[in-house]
């Protein structure tokens, strides 16, 4: 088959924005590599699909999975084709998420200190103390540079007529940057010097970036602070990326066992003794961060960490209690947030969401389940959801009963149609659906968004889940300088 | 650097080493099985590198391919080549950051290559020579890539006192268990036997040029033991453990670092200011078993010292 046909055998589907068709023509971002992809034969593009899938094992670039006692190495399914954002699209995202992020940090610095936003009632109250991940030992407790989130994953999506949605804020411990720097070096590899023809910009400044941020965190006023990226270890699925992130930036990957906290110090413990941390980039969720403090049983964590903390003799990245900012309940309030400390309109915009805690939402929404998408509040990774238009009668009605117990646990959006890319896919090429991650980094000097992302592909036909954990995988994320 | 770190570059290095003596023990000794020399046995490869009882390794002895799957490719053999790669492998790679991404690949490729199941097909039906050969290559790019591409740094020197501390106790395991086979009776003369015992070593050609008068079991504990110049010998394992344990000095741990570093003089004055027929005369293998348990030690206080971290 030549690769002419592979592109007449497109069939976008109706009322679904394709990234690369509009109106039975390729948009002109897409030429080029439309131009390039017509000039090969499906064997040779066989050839760089298995290209690929060698390059991500032979550097180890896998994830484990544990079976019958026996590791086995699987990657993160990676598609060949990129995703290719304008310029202009991009300065519209990059000024969004910056007035996003601003918000959200006033917030959190609000919340945990004079609480003016409850107080006004533009948040409710029980909004935030209902919240699981709204920590009391934070409050009152002035972080450095009143930074809360230092790296932020905002989730967008596009609807059937283009528009971007913020589907999700995650300022927690974002994962998924590592696909983005290695997504692009594999797309070196097998599309030659396609990306410089193209006029790609480049995203390698983000580990330079990052390091720049955690230098300036240094509660030690000393030349050469010394920074940790601590990681829960090699069994977890995110572990490539820790290993990748400290590599890139030269600093320490440490774990748990490997800290020590003395007299409100954290220490790690060397071949020369003991030396003291300064910055902790840490990839622990917060209930496993400190035993005294959080989970009692947490092997992950540091004894001790949070009074270190406390005192201000360690910086943590991102700091402790995010989880209230980006819980998904309080996500419906965001736009209200920019309103009340920016005094600006939203620009980015967000999926209406309706709170199943109040009685009159629920009701619309129990009305209207088969257009509804509805989600736990504080799980992620695609966890405890349903989705209306595919759930049986059945799933539905035990999905309701469920809803009743703790509807405080529960939000509901309608379904938002998700923009699709083509995929190459045994040899054809298929519409599949898509997300946005763009990864943003806030330090003592603002906030710079490293010009890409990661792009994550609901590869199963007809599916709208981009998770990974369940069944999706990524694409090199182009933007393309002016 | 981290205790922890140190750690586990001492052993994805000691478990590389003992890698590397493993494959070519067994392409020697197939190669000495397929000769007709009168009584060739896996024996005493099965004893130095597997915990197989005497019945089950009499069982084997004389069933080359058997043996070589056993010792290559069997996932129930926790000293099989495959399970001591993948443990090279999960120690390298909880320090990726501490070594270079070459290494990684190195070591993550020949991962790979021995998990692919035609390894064990091709040991069973096919030319295992090759097939070792191939598994062979892929340490050497590991030691080459090592040398080219890793600074000369603390890490460094970690990964180089566990390499040549496997080396060290390998090589007099390997003697001890050799002259056993012949109740330690160095009168014999058995050409093909030492023969094959050096080239498994690598040591054939410098015996070839340094000894004239054909085959005696005294110049071969000579080279083995006591040899400055032979990479392979217990002395120049030594000489390098010393070498390399020297970087490590530094002002947080002055004492543990004086009481190793005594330790591993101890060993090479011993053998350093021994000869083949010094040592003979306190039995050879009382000599190199006190070596043995000598290293052990060192390696017993490396881990207290330096690597604790819990």
């Amino acid at each position: 088959m030549q690769t002419g046909e592979l592109l007449n055998n497109y069939n976008v589907e109706p009322n679904v924005w394709d990234e690369m068709y509009a109106a039975l023509s390729v948009r002109p971002q897409y030429q080029g590599v439309v131009e390039f992809l017509q000039q090969m034969s499906i064997e040779e593009l066989n050839k760089k699909e298995e290209l690929a899938k060698r390059l991500f094992m032979s550097q180890g670039i896998t994830f484990t999975v544990y079976s019958s006692g026996e590791g086995i190495e699987k990657i993160f399914p990676f598609d060949i084709i990129p995703r290719i954002i304008t310029a202009a699209e991009w300065s519209y995202i990059e000024s969004g998420i910056k007035q996003r992020l601003k918000a959200l940090n006033l917030f959190l610095k609000d919340v945990y200190s004079n609480q003016f936003i409850l107080k006004d009632g533009i948040v409710p109250v029980e909004m935030i103390y209902s919240s699981p991940h709204f920590l009391r030992e934070m409050h009152g407790f002035p972080v450095p540079h009143d930074i809360y989130v230092h790296i932020a994953g905002i989730d967008l999506i596009r609807d059937h007529d283009g528009t971007f949605y913020v589907l999700e804020d995650n300022l927690r411990t974002p994962s998924g940057v590592s696909y983005m720097l290695e997504n692009r070096e594999i797309t070196k590899r097998i599309f030659p010097d396609i990306i410089p023809r193209s006029n790609v910009r480049t995203v390698m400044e983000y580990p330079v970036i990052l390091h720049r941020n955690l230098v300036s965190l240094s509660p030690r006023q000393t030349a050469n602070p010394t920074i940790v990226l601590l990681t829960p270890g090699i069994y977890n699925s995110a572990y490539f990326e820790h290993t990748t992130l400290a590599r890139l930036m030269g600093v320490e990957l440490v774990e748990g066992r490997d800290l020590v906290v003395d007299n409100h110090r954290v220490y790690m413990k060397t071949t020369a003794g003991l030396q003291q941390v300064d910055v902790i980039y840490r990839r622990v969720d917060d209930d496993f961060l400190d035993p005294l403090v959080f989970q009692p049983d947490s092997m992950l964590g540091v004894a001790g960490i949070m009074s270190a903390y406390r005192k201000g003799n360690v910086a943590i990245v991102n700091a402790v209690g995010n989880g209230v900012a980006d819980d998904k309940a309080i996500y419906a309030f965001v736009p209200a947030m920019i309103r009340y400390y920016l005094n600006e309109e939203p620009i980015l915009k967000n999926v209406p969401t309706y709170q199943l805690g109040r009685p009159e939402e629920r009701e619309h929404v129990f009305g209207n389940m088969s257009r509804m998408v509805i989600k736990k509040t504080n799980e992620s990774g695609g966890y405890g959801m349903l989705m209306g238009h595919t759930a049986s009668d059945e799933e539905i009605d035990r999905y309701k009963h469920e809803i009743l117990r703790d509807p405080r646990q529960y939000i509901a959006q309608p379904i938002i149609s998700l923009s699709t890319s083509p995929c190459y896919m045994n040899g054809r090429l298929k519409p599949r659906r898509i997300d946005l991650r763009p990864y943003a980094l806030c330090g003592p000097d603002g906030i710079e968004i490293v010009p890409g992302g990661l792009t994550r592909v609901a590869l199963r036909e007809g599916s709208l889940v981009v998770n990974s954990s369940q069944g999706g995988g990524s694409k090199d994320t182009w933007v393309l300088a002016g | 650097m981290l205790s922890r770190v140190a750690d586990s570059l001492y052993w994805m290095s000691r478990y590389m080493e003992r890698t590397d003596g493993i494959l070519r023990m067994l392409r020697i000794n197939y190669a000495s099985s397929q000769d007709d020399i009168q009584e060739f046995s896996w024996k005493p490869v099965l004893r130095i590198f597997s915990y197989l009882d005497e019945e089950k390794s009499t069982s084997l002895a004389q069933q080359s391919r058997a043996v070589l799957q056993y010792m290559v490719t069997e996932k129930e053999n926790v000293n099989s080549v495959l399970n001591i790669v993948t443990r090279a492998r999960e120690n390298a790679r909880s320090v990726q950051d501490h070594i270079t991404k070459e290494v990684w690949q190195c070591l993550n490729d020949f991962y790979h290559t021995i998990r692919d199941e035609s390894v064990n097909r091709n040991l069973y039906i096919e030319d295992p020579v090759s097939t070792l050969d191939v598994l062979i290559r892929h340490g050497l790019l590991y030691y080459g890539t090592m040398d080219i591409t890793m600074a000369r740094g603390e890490g460094y020197a970690f990964i180089n006192i566990g390499k040549y501390l496997e080396r060290g106790v390998q090589s007099a395991d390997i003697l001890d268990i050799k002259f056993s086979d012949l109740q330690y009776d160095v009168e014999r003369m058995d050409t093909t036997y030492w023969k094959y015992l050096l080239l498994s070593i690598s040591g054939y050609e410098l015996y070839l040029k340094t000894y004239r008068t054909g085959f005696d079991a005294r110049n071969v504990v000579g080279q083995i033991v006591l040899s400055e110049d032979f990479p392979r010998s217990v002395l120049y394992s030594v000489n390098q453990l010393r070498r390399y344990f020297e970087r490590v000095k530094s002002d947080g741990n002055k004492e543990s670092w004086k009481k190793i570093e005594f330790m591993i003089g101890r060993i090479q004055s011993r053998i350093e200011y021994s000869t083949v027929e010094s040592i003979l005369r306190q039995g050879l293998h009382p000599y190199l078993n006190g070596v043995k348990e000598e290293l052990y030690e060192v390696g017993i206080a490396l881990n207290q010292h330096y690597f604790a971290y819990s």
